[in-house]
């Protein structure tokens, strides 16, 4: 792989992110906009909710909308992506510009939510250290988001398509995987939802209660899983998407 | 003296002046334009050089140009029940302008896919350079630069990084990029829009940035699909222009397009396709002689013409 133009395609992706109003948007002030929202809302301890479980949940939001942008964006680039393939550059160097730029806005989607809600109140028992395992569990989750996107992107006719079809893999992942509350039917369909390992692992982090069995399951689900969606997501991609 | 020295010495290509500078030993940059070569030239030497050095430089061009730079054998694409190209044999020969004319739906646009990996043919094969395009498509992507028919540009970017992306796609350098680029923005008149992101652009200049990102690499093959569509006139006759300078930097050039007279003028050699098979090939003399008519698009419309009438 070709450092040079690895860096070149993860600085185009990152431009777009900032340039583009859509994922400016959806990427960045969204989440902001998300944690001051629901701060305000539920910090008030007569709702019942703790902010302890608010601040994961709504980390684990911003990276599920990765789907939407990732989606989007793959479907409404499909002719310059055809021309990229015609340049030296490889397949893999590309799909791994798109996941190293998915992961950094991951981690600085975690790092505005957590910022903000540092401000509003929030206060993790967790000690520095353990807060930190919060960003490579983020990065990594993002792959299941680039890899739902890259699969919705490949049924997708089009970017408004892909738009609306994301909305699969979101909304579950919305419902069932976060703070939202569980009825024991919704938990069974939850232990097949990705982000709900993301959101239990986090939740454990900002708790500092992260030395258990608990969250090295959670771990060990969100790598397998993340891994294994961006893999499908790939494949079928190649294969069908780039048409 | 001097005016008849630059008169002869744009006579000249690229090559044929590089050579010549050589000769004087004279050192010139490989971004330097032939105008700025021409004038430097004109200062250091006599006529009877340049007659000298055009007699030695026109047979080097006839012997190495008459080798085959690609070859396609035998090539089909089909798409479900559609036979977009049927048995396409043709040779382009190293250094040359190659149009490939023909109707709408005619098969260049596939042809160019397939030569450029786009897409895999249903059977035969096409050989750039001595490697097979199905084969060793990464070799072939190393010496090539494509511009595709639709002007496909990052809108959120501008041009200078549309075209930086391009460069360091090929692993050029920051600088050989900007040397290059600010040759052709200049050449194309894009060097005042040059910091402005391509989404505000203009149908004509999209496709000049569309140009120059295919040509940043300094390919050894460009292949430029229908660069001039969409063009007012006057952005035409320029991108042409700047197409026509190219033929001297030893570049094989395969373009397809509509504006016949254009291709009559620039082209080398032209191939008509329809129905995906190549029904005539020479150069534009050779053609205009053998149908008996005065231009190429009476030629075209000639062979054209006649296999729609046979087709109603």
């Amino acid at each position: 792989m070709n450092s040079y133009v690895l860096g070149a395609l993860v600085n185009v992706e990152l431009k777009k992110l900032i340039r583009h109003p859509v994922n400016l948007f959806m990427n960045l002030l969204f989440p902001a906009l998300l944690t001051i929202v629901f701060m305000f809302t539920f910090s008030d301890p007569e709702l019942g909710m703790s902010i302890n479980s608010v601040v994961p949940g709504l980390v684990v939001y911003a990276v599920i909308f990765l789907i939407m942008t990732v989606a989007q964006s793959f479907s409404s680039d499909k002719k310059l992506l055809r021309r990229l393939s015609t340049t030296p550059m490889t397949s893999t160097e590309f799909i791994s510009s798109q996941i190293i730029s998915n992961m950094i806005v991951a981690i600085v989607q975690l790092t505005i939510v957590f910022t903000l809600a540092y401000l509003m109140g929030f206060r993790p028992e967790s000690s520095f250290g353990g807060i930190a395992l919060a960003l490579p569990l983020t990065a990594i989750f993002a792959l299941s988001s680039v890899g739902l996107g890259l699969i919705t992107s490949t049924v997708s006719k089009n970017p408004e398509m892909a738009v609306g079809l994301s909305f699969l893999f979101i909304l579950p992942q919305m419902f069932f995987g976060t703070f939202m509350p569980l009825s024991s039917s919704t938990e069974v369909i939850a232990k097949f939802v990705p982000s709900y390992y993301l959101f239990d692992a986090l939740k454990l982090v900002f708790e500092g209660s992260w030395m258990n069995s608990a969250f090295f399951y959670d771990m060990a689900i969100i790598s397998s899983v993340s891994v294994l969606i961006v893999i499908i997501g790939i494949a079928l991609f190649k294969k069908y998407g780039s048409r | 003296m001097t005016s008849d020295i630059e008169s002869m010495l744009k006579k000249l290509n690229r090559k044929e002046l590089l050579e010549l500078a050589h000769t004087k030993k004279i050192n010139i940059p490989k971004n330097w334009s032939a105008q700025f070569i021409i004038e430097l030239l004109s200062l250091n030497i006599e006529v009877e050089e340049i007659q000298k050095s055009k007699t030695k430089s026109t047979k080097i061009k006839e012997k190495t140009e008459m080798a085959p730079i690609i070859v396609i054998e035998d090539l089909q694409k089909k798409f479900e029940n559609v036979t977009a190209i049927d048995g396409l044999n043709l040779e382009i020969r190293k250094g040359e302008l190659f149009s490939l004319l023909g109707p709408n739906g005619a098969g260049k646009t596939t042809t160019l896919n397939i030569l450029t990996g786009i897409l895999q043919p249903t059977k035969g094969n096409a050989v750039i350079d001595g490697f097979d395009v199905a084969k060793n498509a990464s070799e072939v992507k190393k010496i090539i630069g494509v511009c595709p028919q639709e002007a496909t540009v990052y809108s959120f970017l501008n041009a200078k990084e549309n075209i930086e992306l391009f460069g360091k796609l090929h692993s050029l350098s920051r600088n050989q990029i900007e040397k290059r680029a600010d040759i052709m923005l200049k050449l194309l008149g894009l060097t005042d829009a040059s910091q402005r992101r391509a989404g505000g652009y203009s149908g004509g200049m999209l496709r000049k940035l569309n140009l120059i990102m295919a040509l940043i690499n300094d390919p050894k093959i460009a292949f430029l699909d229908e660069p001039t569509v969409g063009m007012d006139a006057r952005a035409r006759r320029n991108t042409w222009e700047f197409i026509g300078s190219l033929k001297g930097e030893d570049k094989t050039i395969v373009l397809t397009t509509h504006y016949i007279e254009e291709a009559e003028a620039l082209s080398d050699r032209v191939g008509i396709i329809d129905y995906g098979k190549l029904i005539e090939l020479g150069t534009p003399e050779e053609l205009i002689e053998k149908y008996g008519v005065n231009n190429l698009e009476q030629v075209f419309l000639n062979i054209t013409g006649r296999r729609i009438m046979e087709g109603l």
